[in-house]
């Protein structure tokens, strides 16, 4: 038997709509109506989402920063901002820290810098005395 | 009812196949992209469903109707949904009264057409 159209241009499960809607605190009853209707638009709506994201993809490749920059850029999407945070890499996070220390003030980071300086010249010392004493 | 936590996450498969279909062919998707375009898709039914039931609220009424969905969109500003959506509304209600006038005619064979109300 042939799959009527509507059911069949659909693939999100309706059930887990419909669980997930109810989830929601004013939510009582869903009719088949508006669960039809949220599932078709959530449908579209990772569509758009999936393609504009793509859209800024250089490579053969949809990857998470691509979504995310999607999401940051566009005021409607707001809701989705917690949940997909633009992420850095490690070589970014450092850099931002080390503008942040050059804005702020330095004394920290001379005294570490010194500490570190005077820890190394002490191990090489020391590793030149046991090459002598050989 | 929500039972586990995952009940409340549409299954990324399902998800990654979706946008598979609607993106090139040959586009590969990383695990965190599937991962976060699942997690969205769930965050968009709450929204929505939000969205909706403000109108109900504020129209004094109880029932949640497929035209408060088709409004809430306006709300959220994605008008760019409200045609498509509301196209595909006009589709199933058509489909949805044939189907009807289909089970009248096949409850003397005891088959039953369902429509997805499981409650």
């Amino acid at each position: 038997m042939s799959t009527p159209k509507t059911e069949k241009d659909l693939h999100l499960p309706l059930s887990r709509v419909k669980t997930i809607m109810k989830s929601s605190p004013d939510v009582e009853a869903v009719g088949p109506e508006p669960l039809y209707l949220v599932t078709k638009v959530t449908e579209l709506f990772v569509i758009d989402l999936a393609k504009r994201a793509f859209k800024t993809s250089k490579a053969n490749m949809l990857e998470y920063k691509h979504i995310a920059e999607v999401v940051q850029e566009d005021d409607t999407l707001d809701f989705l901002r917690e949940i997909m945070p633009r992420k850095i890499t490690v070589r970014q996070f450092k850099e931002i820290m080390n503008k942040k220390a050059a804005k702020g003030d330095h004394s920290e980071d001379e005294s570490s810098d010194q500490s570190s300086e005077e820890s190394s010249s002490e191990e090489s010392s020391s590793a030149e005395e046991t090459n002598e004493q050989d | 009812m929500a039972e586990k936590l995952e009940d409340l996450n549409l299954p990324m498969t399902v998800v990654t196949r979706i946008v598979k279909e609607a993106l090139p062919e040959g586009v590969s998707i990383s695990k965190e992209a599937r991962t976060g375009l699942a997690k969205a898709a769930s965050v968009f039914v709450l929204y929505v469903t939000s969205a909706a039931t403000n109108i109900v609220k504020n129209k004094k009424r109880k029932a949640l109707t497929g035209q408060d969905v088709l409004d809430a969109m306006r709300d959220i500003e994605f008008d760019r949904f409200v045609e498509p959506l509301g196209e595909a509304f006009e589709q199933y209600k058509q489909v949805a009264s044939v189907r009807k006038s289909g089970a009248n005619k096949k409850k003397e064979e005891g088959d039953e057409v369902e429509i997805v109300e499981d409650d």
